[in-house]
């Protein structure tokens, strides 16, 4: 056995939230509401186009938008430009589900995937990095309230 | 995804095995979760539904496969729910000394 933990090319995170599939859809593609619970990223999703800017206005990141159907489905890439040596790496995937369940809950499903040429990313993306982002999502919608 | 769910799906060894070999290596097959354990099939499903309803685990289809995927999120809350919830009180009760220090010098 051993120590080190193989690069994991598909990460899945999943989390339930009590809100609308609608107003996480909007909490996810506009730009307000990502800065409280996204590193301070102010993220524009268009059926065309994933932008993300630092709160200094650098680019973090400039991805293609490659399924967009609200309230469910959003896929977009991924680079993470914040980084010089993530920047390098290949683009991966990023897939959003929103499954409305009963009583007012959402079930959210984030699917980080073809990671196969971005293995710096797919290090710095699992574990905390993307808990870190679905907790303070979950946080800003069930009591309004940002992680900063 | 309550909390009892994920504390009793923790309090099993075997669950926690589980858990750890997905963490090596995600997105795994019964078969191969099942040829590192000395469990019957149905043994190892039983645990992995546990570990489903827990939101623990997530499995997902890929081609004819059904792979099991660990999902982190849910120790993450509780985390946040419980580590932060202590550690802040800590903090608060060395303010609150603090103050009461300061009052009466």
């Amino acid at each position: 056995m051993t120590t080190m933990t193989e690069i994991q090319t598909t990460q899945v995170y999943q989390v339930f939230i009590q809100a609308t599939p609608e107003a996480i859809w909007e909490a996810i593609t506009t730009p307000e509401f990502t800065a409280k619970y996204f590193h301070g990223a102010r993220i524009s999703v268009t059926p065309n186009s994933y932008r993300s800017l630092s709160p200094a206005d650098e680019l973090w990141g400039d991805d293609a938008v490659l399924e967009f159907d609200p309230p469910r489905r959003l896929v977009h890439g991924w680079r993470s430009l914040y980084a010089p040596e993530l920047a390098a790496e290949e683009t991966s995937r990023v897939s959003w589900e929103l499954e409305p369940r009963d009583g007012g809950v959402t079930l959210l499903t984030v699917v980080h995937d073809q990671l196969e040429g971005a293995p710096k990313t797919a290090a710095s993306v699992a574990g905390v990095g993307w808990m870190y982002v679905l907790s303070g999502l979950k946080t800003l919608l069930e009591t309004g309230e940002g992680l900063g | 995804m309550d909390d009892d769910r994920v504390f009793k799906a923790l309090a099993d060894p075997t669950r926690r095995h589980l858990l750890d070999r997905l963490f090596e290596r995600d997105g795994r097959t019964l078969t191969e979760l099942e040829s590192e354990l000395e469990m019957t099939r149905f043994g190892v499903m039983k645990h992995l539904r546990v570990l489903e309803d827990a939101g623990l685990v997530v499995a997902r289809r890929s081609g004819r496969e059904k792979l099991h995927f660990l999902n982190p999120v849910p120790i993450r809350l509780i985390h946040d729910r419980w580590i932060d919830k202590y550690t802040e009180r800590r903090v608060s009760a060395l303010a609150d000394l603090k103050t009461e220090l300061e009052e009466s010098a």
